[in-house]
């Protein structure tokens, strides 16, 4: 079981909010999420795409076994 | 092999998933392990994946996956001591100017997860209700449910009181405006 969080406001009437109210949380969160997107990206996930790409083609250029090797 | 056109997507969503990543765990450099061992595990299960459904809810869900059986524990220690987690990924300078971002992403991070995961998933990242549902398994009621709880708790714990802050809100931002 785990421990609840759930102790701020527990039982506060949910339905009530101001449209307004959840509209500029809408928008609060789209900003947040947005910014998170636009963030730029670590270098090391497109090291690991090429990474996996390589040892794919490297696998598939060896059909049967790696003729190179013997 | 994944085809090239399913590596192709998969790029393309890889700021979703590091922005969603980043939301759950509330640790950036969390967040980054949590991607890299989600592309790793969509590359090897590209077959798995339905041509025609959502590539950003099936990642969604390996990334949530990961999450739940492997971080959730430590993360939390994480993201108690490392409340102000998303600034230094924040582009400067390009804020909605009507709520203190810092102020809501404070908020965000005292929530329960399971309500802030519904908060961003369908308040955010484009997920419809039912994509949501099935990524956190359980049923579209209970993503509704856990949004609406999810929202009165921000509001409580940013001090908004409903009525007379949003008027204090609109106001604000017919200044800013």
């Amino acid at each position: 079981m785990s421990q609840s969080n759930l102790n701020i406001n527990q039982h506060q009437d949910e339905a009530q909010l101001d449209d307004r109210v959840v509209e500029t949380i809408g928008r609060a969160l789209r900003a947040h999420y947005d910014d998170l997107v636009d963030a730029p990206l670590p270098d090391r996930f497109f090291e690991l795409l090429a990474e996996l790409e390589r040892r794919e083609r490297d696998t598939a250029g060896r059909p049967g076994g790696s003729d190179a090797a013997k | 092999m994944p085809p090239n056109d399913f590596k192709t997507d998969l790029i393309a969503e890889m700021p979703n998933l590091r922005a969603f990543g980043v939301s759950l765990c509330g640790s950036a450099s969390m967040a980054d392990d949590l991607v890299q061992e989600t592309l790793l595990r969509a590359w090897s299960k590209w077959d798995k994946f339905q041509p025609g459904t959502s590539l950003r809810a099936w990642l969604f869900t390996i990334l949530r996956n990961i999450y739940y059986s492997n971080c959730r524990k430590s993360v939390r220690e994480v993201q108690d001591s490392d409340g102000a987690y998303a600034q230094r990924l924040v582009v400067p300078g390009d804020q909605e100017s009507h709520v203190d971002l810092e102020d809501f992403r404070k908020a965000l991070t005292k929530l329960p997860v399971e309500q802030r995961e519904v908060l961003i998933l369908v308040g955010a990242s484009g997920v419809s209700y039912e994509e949501a549902a099935a990524i956190c398994g359980v049923e579209v009621g209970t993503i509704k449910s856990r949004l609406s709880r999810a929202r009165s708790q921000l509001v409580a714990i940013l001090g908004w009181g409903a009525r007379t802050e949003a008027r204090g809100e609109r106001s604000k931002l017919r200044r800013a405006g």
